[in-house]
């Protein structure tokens, strides 16, 4: 019976994983796909495959498109030297 | 990693992350639509990497930096996009558990090929398949701004994405990239 339901859940979540993924499904959604992937190795694993396939795509964002600017850059340096070494966020 | 000294393992933190800056920042500013949040979005992401540092292996750390990056912005409750919709109930104050968005490195193989066949899968989909991919993971728009760009429906871009992206999932799983990581 517990497995019947968790398939079923399964199935849920694989219909709305690539929304979640993209951020376009209600927060309660979210919620139940959030904690299905931490308890389900199955599907935990495909949504890191969707993510990766992301990941993998959203890397071919070229430079040039969208100026970075040179403060922007010097404050984001100046953050990672002024995480302390326990990993906390400077005060 | 966890027998480095405090000093060294901040080292190897720089050395990762300094020549992913850009593109993180670029991906955050992709993702919120907002130099402030971007920035904001780019800095919960390297303290979520810093405590996580020590369960990563070294290898592919840009796909380790983003991964981490786009499941910060998710734990943060959805795009933040357009500004009229946005609310209080969207700041964050708390940048919450470093277990919920950080994957371990073993789950899914991630390598130059990995990429590689992406990217070729990506070049293989038809024209409207492989648009849709583009205008939503690369230029950051959400469905609703996809389907005003194409002008057609929200659920015409889902269903286009979401075939496009299994295509490219079925390609990775014939080339067996994306391998289950094996159980002990």
């Amino acid at each position: 019976m517990l497995q019947m339901l968790m398939s079923r859940r399964c199935r849920h979540v694989m219909r709305v994983l690539q929304s979640y993924l993209d951020g376009e499904v209600d927060a309660q959604t979210a919620d139940v796909v959030a904690a299905h992937l931490e308890d389900c190795r199955r599907c935990g694993l495909e949504a890191a495959t969707y993510e990766a396939i992301k990941v993998a795509i959203a890397s071919r964002i070229e430079g040039g498109r969208v100026p970075v600017d040179a403060a922007t850059l010097d404050r984001l340096h100046a953050f990672v030297a002024s995480l302390e070494y326990d990993g906390r966020a400077p005060s | 990693m966890g027998e480095a000294g405090p000093a060294e393992r901040h080292a190897a933190f720089e050395s990762y992350v300094v020549p992913e800056m850009q593109l993180l920042y670029r991906v955050a500013l992709r993702l919120t639509g907002q130099p402030a949040d971007a920035e904001d979005l780019v800095q919960d992401t390297l303290v979520r990497a810093y405590r996580a540092l020590d369960r990563f292996d070294g290898a592919y750390p840009r796909a380790w930096l983003l991964t981490i990056l786009r499941n910060t912005h998710i734990n943060r409750g959805r795009r933040q996009r357009p500004l009229l919709l946005r609310t209080d109930d969207l700041a964050v104050t708390d940048v919450g558990p470093v277990r919920d968005s950080v994957p371990s490195s073993e789950d899914v193989v991630l390598s130059e090929q990995f990429e590689g066949v992406v990217v070729e899968a990506l070049a293989a989909l038809s024209d409207q398949h492989r648009l849709v991919i583009e205008l939503v993971d690369i230029e950051g728009l959400s469905y609703q701004e996809a389907a005003e760009r194409l002008g057609v429906p929200r659920g015409t871009v889902m269903s286009r994405l979401h075939r496009g992206r299994a295509r490219i999932r079925s390609r990775l799983k014939t080339t067996g990239l994306a391998r289950r990581r094996v159980t002990r």
